[in-house]
């Protein structure tokens, strides 16, 4: 986990592309990945936030204009938006009302801004309309870190080809775009834009600011003909600053008119732009992309301004435009063709109602008795702050003047259809601020004039339509708490009132009483607050948000709306991103460690063992396996592993299968090892081809026995010849944990077990043992003949030599076993009269006993060491020619080509059906002869063959001594003798000798003669006769029993 | 290594198993009291233990008797204290060991015999192993505790004691040693190797006698 790649920051999703009418679809490419191990790492992350954020500060300047699709518009667009050029300050409510304020050339030291009649004589659709030498109302250029441009009508969307278009089209943003590039300081980038026929928002962001604004989403919502047209509607970005802080920017153009429905569809078209506006999701810091996409209400600050539409209403409009050009006239010099068309107007009363406000307007200041337009409402609260604010402010108020502009102002306001939509709760009214209106209506002018309202015939009466709210996520809860409130009272008003109880004189009487008319008086539209309040943000960062001017551009000509904006200053906690990268590191580190930690670990000990260390001298380091040193043929070895659980949770363990050669044999360990654990596995299965499984607990530790027991004549062989080794990897799995490899090796040593007759002869002089260094004969290294080849190859023996020192062994040991016997004067019987097989058959010793001899005399061959220096004290001549007898029918059976060969055998069993043919059976002499010759075709076959039959005779006549006195008296002819013969016949003895042969022949024949293995039924049968004749044969003749 | 490999079945062999494990503050020399036992050597730069080390160690006590230990090397970092009872949990000895040069680390070793005989095996033997002995040998002016002391202190508490240097290896195999030998060897039953699972001491003949002929383990 925690790649690299997932600390990449998302590139903003910045769309240049202009879209249509719809909302924009999902970002492509960008699936949803949402890992639970990442959540929890970005949790954990987001924990530490405090040391990745550093508070920064910017000012984000939110501007909206209608431009009404004049031409030359675009050319004010730097002047006022960005320059904050424009802003009268004699009709921005803050300077003293009534007050000349015309050809004020003496107040500023060199530069003079230009005059009001100047300024309406110049202008041209050429040039900037906004006036010259206006130093601009800070904070200006780059002093904003965000300016967020909302337009309206850059295209005619009355005309009823630009309403229907399905798209937008591009072609008008392009010289916006051209000429907000030309009004902003260099390096400002444009993070946002979104066009929907008439309505374009555009926003841009300073150098330093622009790369830490990511997930940036727009999309447009028309609301316009049938509900869905691009001629009404809005269009919306969400940005998000600094990685923590949501905001949104929504610029919409409401349904236009005065009459009752379109108010009602103003607050629908709000409500379709809220419900139906939707963002991309939000990546998360860790460059992961949220789950859901996000819609207005989700975000930490939102903006939402443009052309509202909402008018003034219960106000003829005329009298209205009298009324306000009262205040504008003063802003002529005496011969400007404005002021002449408004004093004219002004000349010709024409309502009541104007009448009574003129008076007002033109009463002395201070008179309190006849302020009509009291501060009713929240709008007439505290002013902003501004730095055009005349010196003299402090010392008046404007809003208890009744003829300052402000005090004209707040009673027109009451009029407000915005501000009643918030109060009864009908549209802006769930959390929505907006900064103190203390300038003019911003509609509608005749073009070209500053203070000039409506002089066409339609006289349009005067409004707000154009305006800046805003709502942070605090006042949206805030408000959604309240309503709850409010139900909560209501409800239990409701069920006070079945209940029948009356006393209302309680505190709790005015919960209950709610009237929105008059208690939505306290709705927060008024945001200009100066402490502004901590805003726990969407990803749990406090920042704070506070308004500091909201400004109409008075003196900005070229359309019929004037433009307005607002300055935020916004403290936020900002992602540092090297700091958080580094967080992120730590902490996806620590996660893997704990992770680590929950994770089953073992440890596994193999048991150091003494012998372990000497076997391998050539190994450099230290062997980390099993080692079970020298291993020898059907020699039991065992070493132990100790499997310690040291981790933190309880372990799992078994042994799984390992890989394997092909056509290797498969399973959790080779054949010739048994593994052992000290306790019983978890399913207490005992079948060792089951899986096998023991649970450990922290601190807890299981013994495994690894036995390892060479017994497969194949094994022995391929290892002889060096095919094979003993070299293999057992898989210890931990469920859930690792796997460990538990290597296992152990040395192969030489024996003259499973070889053949030709090789054993051409063993050297020491043994077996003495190959250990030589090359292995069946290795085909052909092409590099070692020198000592020649003399490796050569013959040495007549007969293998293991034959010999066995034989010899077995005569000797036989004698002594039957001197003992006699000697020690044992009671019962002995093992030869119990057993005609005896001693290769039969044993009186135990197989354990037996085992551990046999190994000796299996070491006394291979090394050549006299067998009775090998044999434990212990042990009795019984015990040990038993061994040695044993280990003679094995050694034939290992060999692997046996005494007579296959082939050998093929011919012996030819002469022989020969001879059966011929039914004149052979003398036994002429048998044994001819049997000989074609058995010592291979000469060390017949030697080896001879003196095994010779030995059986012997120990045959030892066991059964009856042969003596019949040899004894074997050259005799007398009549007597042959009666003795005759006699001998049915002696028990002879009987007994003739078991003894047959027992012999038997066992010899079949570890002598090898068959073909495909030989089975009847023919078998009979070839097994023939096998043990042969043998018997060969006993007999030492019986000098010519019959 | 000493120990003695029979072969064959030694009438009287006996081989018994105990768990042992290590507590102490961290840095006392833990670590390096094990790794000296185990394989006669020393770090002058050991990393502090992390969770647990597991180690196995067998030693003669005569002739015929084997002991293995299974060896516990704890953590003595604080973080890693709550797992302490998993690993003395079933142990049959305890080595508690202590810094000669560290005051505090005795006290933590006292804290350590007063939770082992409150929650261990009832019969656990603990050892008290004062290591860093060879610093006092060359400046006996860093001594922080006294033999004397700790002596008095371990005869109170009735444990084996004796001040060790993983360094010298002065004490180390005589610890350990004398840990074994207090073992209740006598008592233990045969262990069957493969039906028998590990509750206490086990004791069974050195070669697995059940597997047949040839079976030694040289
Ligand atoms: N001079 C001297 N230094 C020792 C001796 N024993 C251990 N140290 C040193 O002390 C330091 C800490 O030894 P460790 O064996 O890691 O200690 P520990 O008790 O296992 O520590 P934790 O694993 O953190 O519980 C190492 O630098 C060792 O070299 C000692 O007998 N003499
Ligand atoms: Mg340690």
């Amino acid at each position: 986990m925690a790649s690299n790649s997932s600390l990449q920051r998302p590139p903003n999703t910045r769309i240049d592309t202009t879209p249509g009418a719809f909302p924009s679809s999902p970002a492509q490419g960008q699936s949803p990945t949402v890992v639970s191990s990442q959540l929890s790492l970005s949790q954990a992350v987001h924990e530490r936030k405090a040391e990745y954020t550093r508070l920064k500060r910017i000012k984000v300047k939110v501007g909206t204009w209608n431009v009404a699709s004049l031409s030359g518009t675009e050319k004010d667009i730097g002047g006022w938006f960005v320059d904050g050029k424009g802003v009268s300050e004699s009709l921005s409510g803050l300077s003293l009302g009534g007050e000349e304020a015309s050809d004020n050339k003496d107040n500023k030291a060199d530069a003079v801004v230009e005059s009001v009649g100047e300024q309406e004589a110049r202008r041209s659709k050429k040039k900037p309309t906004v006036p010259e030498n206006d130093p601009g109302l800070p904070p200006t250029g780059e002093e904003i870190g965000i300016y967020a441009l909302g337009l309206q009508e850059i295209v005619d969307v009355s005309s009823v080809t630009e309403a229907l278009r399905p798209y937008s089209d591009p072609h008008p943003t392009k010289k916006w775009k051209q000429s907000i590039a030309d009004g902003l300081p260099p390096g400002y980038q444009r993070i946002a834009e979104q066009q929907l026929i008439g309505l374009y928002l555009v926003i841009y962001a300073s150098s330093a600011t622009a790369p830490t604004i990511s997930s940036v989403s727009t999309t447009s919502v028309g609301t316009g003909l049938g509900g869905y047209m691009g001629n009404k509607g809005a269009v919306t970005a969400r940005i998000v600053l600094g990685e923590t802080t949501r905001m949104v920017f929504v610029n919409c153009h409401l349904t236009a008119g005065v009459e009752k429905g379109s108010l009602e569809r103003r607050n629908w078209d709000a409500s379709q732009i809220l419900s139906r506006t939707k963002f991309d999701p939000v990546y998360d810091g860790g460059g992961v992309m949220e789950e859901f996409g996000e819609g207005i209400g989700d975000e930490d600050f939102c903006f939402w301004f443009g052309d509202l539409n909402y008018r003034l209403e219960d106000m003829p409009g005329e009298d209205v435009r009298r009324l306000l050009m009262l205040h504008t006239r003063n802003e002529y010099g005496k011969a400007q063709a404005s002021k002449q068309k408004i004093e004219h107007e002004l000349a010709n009363p024409e309502s009541s109602t104007f009448h009574r406000n003129l008076e007002a307007a033109n009463q002395p200041s201070g008179d309190d008795s006849s302020s009509t337009h009291t501060a009713a409402d929240s709008s007439s609260g505290q002013s902003v702050a501004s730095s055009t604010t005349l010196s003299n402010q402090e010392a008046y108020d404007p809003n208890s003047d009744p003829t300052s502009l402000q005090t004209t102002l707040s009673s027109l306001l009451t009029h407000d259809q915005l501000h009643a939509q918030m109060r009864t709760r009908k549209a802006f009214h769930d959390g929505w601020r907006e900064g103190s209106i203390d300038f003019l209506p911003t509609y509608k002018y005749d073009v070209g004039s500053v203070g000039m309202f409506d002089s066409s015939e339609k006289r349009r009466g005067p409004s707000w339509c154009d305006r800046i709210l805003y709502r942070t996520r605090k006042d949206k809860f805030a408000y959604e708490e309240k309503v709850r409130q409010e139900e909560l009272a209501k409800k239990r008003d409701n069920e006070m009132k079945l209940q029948g109880v009356v006393e209302a004189a309680t505190d709790e009487a005015v919960l209950f009483d709610y009237d929105p008319e008059n208690d939505g008086a306290d709705d927060q539209y008024d945001g200009s607050t100066a402490d502004p309040e901590v805003v726990v943000t969407k990803a749990g960062f406090e920042d704070r948000l506070h308004l500091e001017y909201y400004k109409s551009h008075q003196r900005v000509l070229s359309s019929d709306h004037k433009p307005l904006d607002a300055v935020f200053t916004l403290d936020y906690d900002a992602v540092d991103p090297d700091l958080k990268a580094k967080v992120h590191q730590e902490m996806a580190r620590e996660l893997d460690k704990a992770e680590n930690e929950g994770r089953p670990v073992v440890t596994i000990v193999v048991d150091h063992h003494r012998e372990s260390d000497t076997t391998h001298t050539d190994s450099g380091p230290k062997y980390e396996g099993v080692d079970f040193g020298h291993v020898k043929y059907d020699h039991l070895k065992t070493r132990n592993v100790t499997i310690a659980n040291t981790g933190r949770v309880p372990a799992t363990v078994g042994f799984i299968d390992r890989s394997v050669d092909t056509g290797q044999p498969r399973g959790v360990s080779p054949p010739w090892l048994s593994i052992h654990f000290d306790r019983p596995s978890d399913n207490n299965n005992p079948n060792p081809g089951a899986l096998q499984e023991y649970t450990l607990q922290p601190g807890d530790a299981v013994n495994v026995e690894l036995t390892l027991h060479i017994t497969d004549m194949d094994m022995v062989r391929r290892l002889s010849e060096g095919e094979d080794s003993l070299e293999d990897v057992l898989v210890l799995r931990i469920h859930n944990g690792r796997d460990y490899f538990l290597p296992l090796r152990g040395k192969w040593l030489q024996s003259a077990f499973g070889r053949s007759i030709e090789k054993l002869v051409r063993i050297p002089e020491g043994g077996a043992r003495k190959l250990q260094h030589q090359r292995p004969a069946g290795s085909n290294h052909s092409s590099h003949h070692h020198p000592d080849d020649k003399e490796n190859d050569a013959v040495k023996w007549s007969a293998p030599r293991e034959l010999f020192r066995l034989t010899e062994a077995i005569e000797s040991f036989t004698e002594r076993s039957m001197a003992e016997w006699e000697m020690k004067g044992e009671e019962g019987e002995a093992p030869w009269e119990k057993e005609a097989a005896w001693p290769f058959s039969g044993f009186v010793s135990e197989e354990k006993e037996r085992g551990v001899l046999r190994e000796r005399v299996r070491e006394g061959l291979d090394t050549n060491q006299p067998f009775t220096e090998l044999f434990v004290l212990e042990s009795g001549s019984i015990q040990r020619l038993e061994a040695v007898a044993e280990t003679l029918v094995q050694f034939l059976k290992s060999l692997e080509d046996g005494i007579i060969t296959e082939e050998l055998w093929a011919e012996v069993e030819k002469g022989m059906l020969e001879h059966e043919k011929v039914k004149k059976p052979l003398s036994d002499e002429d048998e044994r002869m001819w049997i000989l010759d074609t058995v010592s075709t291979a000469p060390a076959h017949g030697v080896s063959f001879t003196f095994i039959t010779f030995m059986l005779s012997r120990v045959a006549n030892e066991v059964v001594p009856i042969q003596q006195q019949l040899q004894r008296r074997g050259t005799a002819t007398s009549f007597d003798d042959m009666e003795a013969v005759q006699k001998s016949k049915d002696d028990p003895a002879r009987a007994r000798r003739r078991e003894v042969d047959e027992a012999y022949a038997a066992i010899f024949a079949d570890a002598m003669i090898r068959l073909p293995t495909t030989l089975t039924g009847k023919a078998r049968k009979n070839t097994d006769v023939r096998r043990k004749h042969v043998v018997e044969v060969f006993l007999r003749s030492r019986l000098g029993d010519g019959s | 290594m000493t120990s003695r490999v029979s072969t064959g079945t030694r009438p009287g062999a006996r081989f018994a198993q105990f768990k042992l494990v290590l507590l102490g503050e961290s840095a006392v020399g833990k670590s390096s009291l094990v790794l000296r036992f185990v394989k006669d050597q020393f770090d002058d730069y050991r990393e502090s233990t992390i969770g647990a080390a597991f180690l196995t160690q067998t030693i003669s006590l005569d002739d015929t008797t084997t002991v293995k230990f299974e060896i516990w090397d704890t953590a003595g970092q604080e973080r890693y204290k709550s797992l302490a009872p998993m690993y003395y949990r079933n142990a049959n000895c305890a080595v508690v060991v202590y810094d000669i040069t560290q005051a505090s680390s005795l006290d933590k070793a006292k804290a350590w015999v007063k939770e082992l005989q409150r929650q261990a095996n009832e019969n656990i033997i603990i050892a008290l192993a004062g290591n860093k002995a060879d610093l006092v040998a060359e400046h006996p002016d860093k001594r922080a505790i006294t033999t004397s002391d700790a002596e008095a202190y371990a005869r109170e508490a009735g444990l084996l004691f004796s001040e060790t240097s993983a360094k010298t290896a002065e004490n180390v195999r005589e610890l350990f040693t004398a840990i074994a030998r207090k073992l209740p060897l006598e008592q233990a039953g045969a262990r069957n190797m493969r039906s028998n699972p590990r509750q206490g001491v086990d004791l069974r003949p050195e070669a697995p006698g059940t597997q047949g002929g040839g079976a030694c383990n040289c």
